[in-house]
């Protein structure tokens, strides 16, 4: 099993850096190194952004989210994927027809103010150190669970955080965008095969879905908890009506009131504030391709989740019949429920293809890891090599020396991130893998959901949108997410709780409203009116496309 | 119509005085941008409203309808389990690509003019 597995990892590790290798960026350009010089097709985009997007927070939280909790489980994938309508609808093809580097350089440019730049990129950054760092947390534990070694005297756990870490920025070094988007849209792919081709299984060996969920029902909802020591299961209190028991089918399994609300306007706008999946709008080739693109996402994000609802509660009820037949199951399990939900898709990998079946799904779970950190780390270095090295610290920089300073940010802030993980190390598996990936992640959305996302979209749609009011409006949104976050855990998960765990609903309109007021009584750029010729005018997109046309016509008059 | 020729071509702002190279003479008119910017408006706001009510209104059917989390649908399947794994995601969709195809629509006839486009036009993207 080590060494397979070892094999396969080496095999993948080595496939991608020489993606890297092959793809690199073209000559010493920041709009090459950046935005894979502005020429990512439609769909190829699409892949790479669902790779971005999907992370171990999708790929195993999802299922996993399902099996402990039933319906309430589904709208972690609900928020996940709904993100994605309000970009299609106000932000795709504006920010891309705009045309810059990353959101800082959008909003110092729009809105003509380097202290507005400067802003984002402190809020940037905060928001994907809490992305990346969970996703190296999470590649350690798959290594752990995959692999069980480590190497050169590190603990599993240290091998597989270094490993990812040293291999992943190796391949946004060398290979830029355009060797991180075209590896993106491939490990996206493999994710949806894993998932595909569990799903087959499992439905071929005659699990019937409906019938499944109305047997799953059919009792309250239990979960192993450890009681004075001892694994037991326990039932799980519905949430909506309190002192009775929660189904799986049935809402109250893990959100009150509010929380599925709290929960999926979290999800909904902190989508809209993703540095790592909006920058991959500046590399459409027309404002008109961004949109198209996000239909594409929308489309492969319901396959993809719809997919991971169905293992999830395939898990739940095929994992329990199992335990009778397969020994190796009864350290994993309280009475036919796992441990750790997050093995779910794990488990059933194995039940269905034995140890090359737990491979496949483990090192599906790798893949969805390191592509979102290799987008974060280009996000990153787009954001510290252009809009602080370029922009403040070496305005007369060369190009050579700009992509420089990037690669050299993306090593950075890979190490701060692997310490950072290193240091973060769950004492034991089990009892924080879910609330140190899960919880981070959701941060993640709420502060780019609270900060960024109400700033960004007033910028598009709102000529008086000024650069005090954007800063006043980033700075009220952080502030209040963190302080709301900070205060949850001494609120707990009920009532107030909900919403403290999931802030936007509160920090995103208070920001907004800032915003405006602040706008109001400053003044907008002298250049507003032509800017939003930029922004939502079509010149830059028909001039795209004829000079394509022109392109393919010389092209098919040399054949001729 | 956008494109007469008879004003200043677009410049990018950020390139100083510098103009953008013109391929084709594209350029958009102030008044049009203006015009094809409040119609897309219209057109995003509108399906948002759309996207928010569905999206508030399962949560709201489950607090209020008995019948959306005790009835059967699909085999085992309440009405909320079946819109929830499935349901949501077809409608995210459709909702997406009907606003995609209906700005796209709105900016190709309000902006740029037909007559400049190259008799073999197809809508292709490059």
């Amino acid at each position: 099993m080590i060494a397979a597995s070892l094999a396969v990892l080496a095999g993948l590790l080595v496939a991608v850096l020489v993606a890297g290798l092959v793809l690199r960026p073209r000559g010493a350009s920041t709009l090459e190194f950046y935005l894979a010089g502005r020429r990512v097709g439609v769909v190829t985009n699409a892949c790479a952004i669902c790779g971005d997007y999907f992370s171990a927070a999708s790929f195993l939280g999802v299922a996993a989210a399902v099996y402990v909790s039933g319906l309430d489980g589904v709208w972690y994938a609900t928020g996940f994927a709904a993100g994605f309508v309000p970009v299609l609808l106000f932000v795709a093809a504006p920010l891309r027809r705009f045309g810059e580097f990353s959101i800082p350089d959008f909003l110092g440019r729009r809105l003509g103010s380097e202290g507005v730049r400067l802003a984002a990129v402190t809020v940037v950054q905060l928001v994907i150190l809490s992305y990346l760092v969970p996703q190296a947390v999470g590649s350690g534990l798959t290594w752990e669970l995959l692999v069980g070694e480590g190497v050169a005297g590190l603990s599993p756990y240290a091998t597989g955080v270094v490993v990812s870490t040293v291999a992943i920025a190796a391949l946004v070094v060398v290979g830029g965008m355009r060797g991180t988007t075209w590896t993106q849209a491939v490990q996206f792919l493999l994710l949806l095969a894993v998932f595909i081709w569990l799903a087959i299984v499992v439905l071929g060996s005659g699990f019937s879905y409906p019938d499944a969920v109305a047997r799953l029902t059919e009792n309250p909802l239990t979960n192993p908890a450890e009681v004075n020591g001892n694994w037991q299961l326990e039932v799980e209190e519905n949430r909506l009506d309190s002192g009775e028991p929660a189904f799986f089918g049935h809402p109250g399994g893990r959100y009150g009131p509010l929380g599925q609300i709290t929960l999926v306007v979290t999800l909904v706008l902190g989508t809209a504030g993703l540095p790592h999946v909006m920058n991959r709008y500046f590399t459409s080739p027309t404002g008109t391709a961004a949109r198209m693109t996000t239909v594409w996402v929308l489309g492969f994000a319901g396959v993809f989740y719809a997919l991971a609802v169905l293992l999830g509660t395939a898990a739940r009820s095929l994992v329990s019949e199992a335990v009778a037949d397969r020994p190796w199951l009864a350290d994993l399990t309280v009475d036919g429920v796992l441990r750790v939900p997050e093995h779910a898709p794990l488990v059933l990998g194995r039940i269905y293809g034995g140890e090359a079946g737990l491979a496949v799904v483990a090192i599906g779970a790798l893949v969805a890891v390191l592509s979102t950190i290799a987008g974060l780390l280009l996000a990153s270095a787009a954001s510290w090599g252009h809009d602080v090295y370029e922009r403040h610290i070496n305005p007369g920089a060369s190009q050579r020396q700009a992509v420089w300073a990037g690669r050299s940010a993306v090593l950075v802030v890979a190490a701060l991130s692997a310490t950072l993980a290193l240091l973060l190390r769950p004492q034991t598996l089990t009892a924080l893998f879910p609330s140190i990936v899960a919880t981070m992640v959701t941060w993640a959305f709420a502060l780019a959901g609270s900060a960024l996302a109400p700033v960004f979209v007033l910028a598009i749609w709102w000529r008086r949108t000024t650069a005090p009011g954007a800063v006043a409006g980033m700075v009220t949104g952080a502030l209040t997410a963190i302080g709301l976050v900070a205060l949850a855990p001494s609120v707990g998960d009920r009532g107030i709780g909900e919403i403290l765990l999931a802030p936007t609903i509160v920090a995103a309109p208070l920001a907004t409203v800032v915003t405006v007021l602040v706008s109001l009584r400053t003044t907008p750029p002298a250049d507003v009116e032509r800017l939003w010729l930029k922004l939502h005018g079509t010149a830059a997109d028909r001039r795209a496309v004829r000079l394509a046309r022109l392109t393919i016509a010389g092209v098919d008059g040399k054949k001729r | 119509m956008a494109s007469s020729g008879a004003d200043t071509p677009w410049t990018d702002p950020d390139e100083g005085d510098r103009r953008v190279p013109d391929v084709g003479d594209e350029y958009d008119m102030p008044a049009d941008v203006d015009a094809a910017f409040r119609t897309v408006r219209r057109v995003a706001v509108g399906h948002f409203v759309v996207f928010l009510g569905v999206v508030v209104a399962v949560p709201i059917l489950t607090l209020t309808v008995d019948w959306w989390s005790e009835g059967r649908l699909i085999g085992g399947m309440t009405p909320s389990f079946v819109m929830a794994a499935v349901g949501l995601y077809v409608f995210f969709f459709l909702i997406a690509a009907g606003a995609a195809t209906l700005s796209n629509a709105v900016e190709d006839r309000m902006l740029g003019s037909p007559e400049q486009e190259p008799p073999d036009r197809d809508g292709a993207e490059p």
